[in-house]
């Protein structure tokens, strides 16, 4: 479980982009944080991935303040995809997920490639093994992505806005296969697409001026966003 | 790792080859000349150092109960070299100047000679003295007294200053120079044994004496030297030297102005493996330097900010100085031998490019990346190792390459501090045989049968990264 604690956030230039928040994310499911752009919740995800450091309150992992979590434990346990994924371009995409299980779990090449490979087929990518990530489409690259970040087997996942390099289409593709991979860890996806948010999460909460506006199950959520 | 290992060894071998050698051994008596200089010193058809100068060197060495060893070098560094204690002594046919009697001492002269004008055959300018030659070119070697003598005595004179005599014979032929001033000697011998179409004209210009200069703190030496020179004259050992080189049908023609093929391939490929070994010494000593440089040139903010801003200025400094000046500074001012001087010049004149090459492509490399790695928990060594760097070396390959290419040309210079690479063999070739066009010509396309290859793999290497997609813009 994750707790935010009166979390507040203020850059440099003085812009106070996460003012005063609490929430929790449970340990199941997918959890969506939503809203407009400059909302705060990218701020957020990088409080929580620990990429950013507020200034006031604190965030704790299962009780734990993360401050105090080794860096190495705490990135074995909170996953992150970027919005531009950050995918090695000179490895290929079985490659991009030994990388990390060999440097940072320590195991051996071999330990490492069979647990790849059977993450890929489990995420039902496994073809794309060999392929360099200048060789897979948006769609693909984003599912090669979230396996690399799984393949260490996080507790969290957080995705920032999947969702901005894909059409319609492939969208909601995505947001079904998304879905099936809840059984693996708990997500949390910032997203501005909601629509996105109403397919793949049962809870969320909506930001507005660093602030959060609406939380909850999504249904209510997204009704109230509707109303107000 | 097994490869570093093999290459590591390989330099260390290199290194203990060229290494290091004292070059005033206690043993030896180290001479310089120029090899270039016929009949006083040039090479023989089986390649090796012969001339009048060599046969005094060897006599003296003897009679002072030391192990001659001749090093032959380039004229304008030859004193340099001397006061460098590159050597014990020149015995080079330099002539004894109040000047140059400034920084050395000279033994009693072992020879007599003086400047002669020498012109044309079909004398196209119509000149029969040097006092006719205002306006007109008139060579000689860079370095040698006949140049102060011109430019002090005959303003007027257009002073042409070359390499070596091969070069002024070469541009006489081609009537690119009016005439050129040399010894009386070598002159009067170039005409009668290379069938030089060259004639002298007019009076000495004026008397030299020719001296051995010794360094003014072996004062010990020098009288050993004037002992010798002395004994030789008396018992005739000098008149049989002279000779053999001047005396009338003495020297048999056979042996001058030709020089076997095998020879001269074995001196071109010997010549060749020395300027390749530098190249490869100095590319690995350089490209080594050059990754931490260059990553320390990338961090300008930080705790690392005054280490950054030395290794800029060093940089700047080598990639702003001509890498001949670097390579006399480091053979006759820091007074290293000349394998290591060219190694570490040449080294650290490539890790200043390359270092540059590679702050670009670390720069060239998407920032998200390290972010991306570091999201996965690696650490920030991993990082750099298995993300970051990758990356950017492929994405230097082809300016790399490029910084190879122009150090395996470069290697030409490193003649100048006395290394017997391809352009020093080539011309020591040329003084005897007096073939320029042929002999550079063949230097430079062994040059370029090593750098085309490397040309062509860079281009691919381009290639291929364009197709991976590396590197944002």
């Amino acid at each position: 479980m994750i707790e935010v604690k009166k979390l507040s956030y203020t850059y440099a230039d003085g812009t106070k982009a996460v003012d005063d928040i609490s929430m929790t994310f449970p340990e199941q499911g997918i959890f969506a944080v939503m809203g407009q752009s400059g909302s705060g919740k990218t701020t957020l995800l990088n409080c929580i991935a620990r990429f950013l450091f507020p200034q006031e309150g604190e965030i704790l992992l299962d009780g734990q303040d993360i401050q105090a979590i080794k860096e190495i434990d705490f990135r074995q346990q909170v996953g992150v995809v970027f919005q531009h994924l950050n995918l090695f371009p000179h490895l290929n995409v079985l490659e991009n997920m030994m990388l990390a299980l060999e440097r940072v779990q320590g195991k051996t090449k071999a330990a490492a490639k069979m647990e790849s490979m059977e993450m890929l087929e489990r995420l039902s990518i496994v073809d794309l093994a060999q392929n360099y990530p200048a060789q897979v489409s948006g769609g693909q690259a984003q599912r090669v992505a979230i396996a690399r970040g799984l393949a260490l087997k996080p507790k969290f996942m957080l995705l920032d806005e999947p969702t901005s390099a894909l059409d319609a289409a492939t969208t909601s593709d995505f947001a079904r296969w998304l879905r099936e991979l809840k059984e693996f860890t708990s997500f949390i996806v910032v997203t501005h697409d909601l629509p996105f948010a109403e397919q793949t999460a049962e809870q969320g909460v909506f930001m507005e001026s660093g602030q959060v506006r609406e939380q909850g199950s999504l249904v209510e959520v997204l009704k109230n966003i509707d109303r107000g | 790792m097994h490869y570093a290992r093999i290459i590591i060894t390989l330099t260390l071998t290199f290194l203990a080859l060229v290494g290091p050698r004292p070059a005033a051994a206690e043993e030896e008596f180290v001479t310089a000349l120029t090899g270039k200089f016929p009949p006083f010193s040039y090479y023989d058809n089986q390649g090796n150092l012969a001339g009048f100068d060599v046969d005094v060197s060897r006599e003296i060495a003897q009679r002072i109960n030391l192990k001659s060893q001749i090093i032959a070098t380039e004229w304008d560094g030859i004193l340099a070299g001397l006061l460098a204690e590159k050597y014990d002594a020149i015995i080079g046919s330099m002539a004894i100047t109040p000047v140059r009697q400034q920084s050395v001492d000279f033994s009693t002269p072992y020879y007599h000679s003086g400047a002669q004008l020498f012109i044309h055959r079909d004398n196209p300018n119509k000149v029969y003295s040097i006092s006719e030659c205002d306006g007109l070119r008139i060579a000689v070697v860079l370095g040698e007294t006949y140049q102060h003598f011109l430019e002090e005595k005959f303003p007027e004179v257009e002073v042409v200053t070359l390499k070596s005599g091969a070069e002024i014979f070469a541009m006489l032929e081609q009537k690119r120079i009016t005439g050129f001033v040399t010894d009386r000697l070598v002159g009067a011998w170039q005409v009668k044994e290379a069938g030089r179409s060259f004639v002298p004209v007019g009076e000495m210009l004026y008397k030299e004496r020719i001296g051995i200069p010794v360094r003014k703190d072996r004062p010990e030496l020098l009288g050993q030297i004037n002992q010798a020179l002395a004994a030789m004259e008396d018992d005739g050992t000098m008149q049989d030297i002279h000779q053999r080189y001047f005396g009338l049908g003495k020297t048999s023609s056979s042996e001058l102005g030709t020089m076997q093929t095998s020879v001269i391939a074995i001196k071109l490929l010997k010549g060749f493996a020395v300027s390749l070994a530098i190249a490869f010494a100095a590319i690995l000593f350089g490209f080594a330097l050059a990754i931490p440089c260059g990553l320390l040139l990338t961090f300008r903010r930080g705790s690392l900010k005054p280490i950054h801003f030395l290794v800029r200025a060093f940089v700047d400094f080598i990639r702003g100085t001509p890498v001949l000046i670097q390579l006399l500074f480091v053979w006759l001012g820091l007074g290293l031998s000349p394998f290591p001087a060219a190694i570490l010049t040449l080294g650290i004149c490539a890790m200043a490019y390359m270092a540059e090459v590679i702050r670009a492509g670390l720069m060239s490399v998407d920032p998200g990346q390290d972010l991306g790695a570091r999201a996965l928990g690696l650490s920030p060594v991993d990082r750099f190792r298995f993300v970051v760097w990758p990356q950017a070396f492929r994405i230097a390959i082809p300016p790399l390459m490029n910084c190879v290419v122009s150090l395996v040309k470069d290697t030409a210079l490193v003649s100048i501090i006395s290394i017997p690479e391809l352009i020093r063999e080539a011309q020591s070739i040329i003084s005897v045989t007096f073939e320029p066009g042929l002999y550079y010509l063949i230097a430079g396309l062994m040059f370029f049968a090593v750098t085309f290859p490397l040309m062509k793999f860079s281009d691919r290497v381009e290639q291929s990264i364009k197709a991976k997609g590396f590197s944002h813009d």
